[in-house]
């Protein structure tokens, strides 16, 4: 469904970002773009909604190239456009309408439905998120979690076959987390692709999905099962997505590789 | 918490469309509104910045010179620009600044594209005007228009031959060079230097702590400011399939103009709570001055001889 092929991406014409990437996503998978901070994770996901173009290399969607070039024509803009759709990492860049519901009818609007069946899409999605309360307001009053299920929400009324979302549950406390997880397996579920960009190895075996590992230099190091790439400490540990750490219990000073959700074994 | 699962999701949500509709390409793109190239531009300036930083990271010959000594070549060679009254003194400046631009290891052609562009609007165009002999008295070398005898109007008089005179025109290229050769001369040091030595020497000069804190973070907003900027543009293309109209793009902008402005204030406050919390006490402290060397001097005194003899010729 989405492809890219020998990617290649600088910051400033000069500092690399991206290096010689090629991934595929199929139709209803569940894909995780995972590596450390500054690795390139956002950079692709922004490639594959074509807000940013690759120095050299191509990206395609349902087999049509997606550039610079090809989006400027309008007729293939609103087939990419109300295809992927992307949930940005944070979210106040994202809401940018005077109130919630505003924010939720700009996507069904843009997309020339009337207003009778947007105001339906807005209204089921806020029943689904549970934010039927916070209809009428300004989305600078709401908290954390309320902003990410708006953004989500104002993505999901254009009712996207690919969603693209970059660190969904960053920030946000273990209930809200838990319910973005419950959405993105029922999403996925009701047919919608997915494509995670996240350094949080238990989103990766909560969704099961399929994960490509990109390293600190830029390339992609695997691309394997969820199952696969959690077994491989020696691959996480090359990419700084876990790390060896001394604690202590009582007197006893232990030594283990650690991350915050699988990787915590003791050895001795 | 009531489990999420697929009979929840609305049913607009399931209807999925088949794969096989293909776009309908029409051959013609957005038009932008001239308000949102605007929010666009100001995301460029990032890379202006990057730009910048790069060229003051260059082993040239005013990287390797001391701060202290170019801030005092620019102060020194601002005010011989404006007390010239020669456009051959101007050119030679000029030469002066291309060829220590040149030894610097910058890139000419993007350092001087700023320059003409800036030289052209704040110099060239704005004394253009006094050119004309309705403005200024002179001989004329360009008639334009001949009327059959001079007019007279309250305090005004239009004289029978209008067009550009010699000294209008010698005006035009003072100014002009003035505007370029002072631009060139803060770009010269803006890119050779990195905005911490500026920082460090304007506090040896003795600015007042107060301005130099303004002007710290100042400095470092403008480039948050503009990465936010950057970001709310990409959200915004990301979900836009249709033109905006100009009122739409209106609203879009007064919008988040209020949100960045709820977020700067936001920000203030965490900044100064976190200076207050590192024992920030209203003084700006330096460190790591080192003395001045040989090489400094050595160029500090070629400058100097090289302004003196300006002055004098």
């Amino acid at each position: 469904m989405i492809s890219l092929e020998k990617v290649n991406y600088n910051y400033f014409d000069t500092i690399p970002a991206l290096s010689n990437v090629s991934l595929e996503v199929a139709q209803g998978e569940r894909f995780a773009v995972i590596g450390a901070n500054g690795t390139g994770k956002t950079t692709i996901l922004q490639m594959m909604n074509g807000l940013i173009h690759p120095s050299s290399g191509k990206i395609f969607f349902r087999g049509y190239e997606i550039s610079k070039q090809t989006l400027k024509d309008r007729g293939f803009l609103r087939f990419f456009r109300e295809r992927v759709g992307f949930v940005f990492q944070d979210s106040d860049v994202q809401l940018f309408c005077p109130t919630v519901l505003d924010d939720l009818l700009y996507g069904p609007l843009q997309l020339d439905l009337n207003e009778g069946e947007a105001l339906d899409r807005a209204s089921e999605i806020m029943t689904m998120l549970k934010i039927e309360h916070l209809r009428d307001r300004p989305t600078y009053m709401l908290s954390g979690g309320e902003k990410k299920k708006v953004a989500i929400g104002s993505v999901l009324t254009m009712n996207p076959e690919v969603l693209l979302l970059d660190e969904p549950t960053n920030g946000l406390d273990p209930k809200t987390q838990c319910f973005l997880v419950e959405l993105m397996l029922a999403l996925n579920e009701a047919g919608k692709t997915l494509v995670i960009a996240t350094h949080d190895l238990s989103l990766v075996d909560e969704l099961q999905a399929t994960v490509g590992v990109v390293s600190e230099e830029h390339r992609i190091e695997k691309i394997g099962t969820a199952a696969q790439i959690l077994k491989d400490e020696e691959l996480l540990l090359r990419v700084n997505l876990i790390h060896e750490h001394i604690h202590r219990h009582g007197n006893v000073a232990h030594r283990h590789i650690h991350s915050h959700y699988l990787f915590h074994r003791h050895e001795g | 918490m009531q489990e999420l699962t697929r009979d929840r999701i609305p049913l607009f949500l399931t209807r999925n469309v088949p794969p096989s509709i293909a776009p309908e390409f029409k051959g013609r793109g957005l038009k932008v509104p001239a308000l949102e190239k605007g929010i666009r531009h100001v995301a460029g300036m990032i890379k202006t910045n990057y730009a910048q930083w790069e060229s003051a990271s260059k082993k040239g010959l005013f990287q390797k010179t001391d701060p202290r000594i170019k801030i005092l070549f620019l102060v020194f060679f601002i005010i011989i620009v404006s007390l010239k009254r020669e456009v051959e003194s101007e050119v030679l400046i000029g030469m002066l600044i291309f060829i220590l631009a040149w030894l610097s290891r910058l890139e000419i052609y993007s350092f001087y594209k700023r320059i003409f562009v800036l030289g052209f609007l704040f110099g060239f165009l704005v004394s253009l005007p006094s050119s004309f002999n309705l403005v200024a008295k002179g001989e004329i070398i360009f008639p334009l228009l001949s009327f059959s005898g001079p007019y007279e109007f309250w305090i005004y008089r239009i004289p029978a031959d209008i067009g550009i005179t010699k000294e209008g025109l010698y005006g035009v290229a003072m100014l002009t060079l003035r505007v370029m050769n002072s631009v060139s001369l803060v770009f010269l040091v803006l890119h050779t230097t990195s905005f911490a030595d500026i920082m460090k020497t304007l506090k040896i000069m003795k600015i007042p702590d107060a301005l130099l804190i303004t002007a710290s973070l100042s400095y470092k907003y403008f480039f948050l400011f503009a990465r936010t900027v950057e970001d709310m543009h990409l959200a915004k293309k990301s979900r836009q399939i249709r033109e905006s109209r100009p009122a739409e793009a209106r609203r879009w902008v007064a919008g988040r103009i209020a949100m960045i402005f709820g977020k700067t204030q936001k920000r203030s406050e965490e900044i100064f709570r976190a200076m207050l919390s590192r024992g920030f006490s209203n003084a700006v402290q330096i460190y790591g001055f080192k003395k001045l060397r040989g090489w400094d001097l050595g160029i500090g005194l070629a400058l100097c001889s090289a302004g003196v003899l300006l002055l004098w010729i």
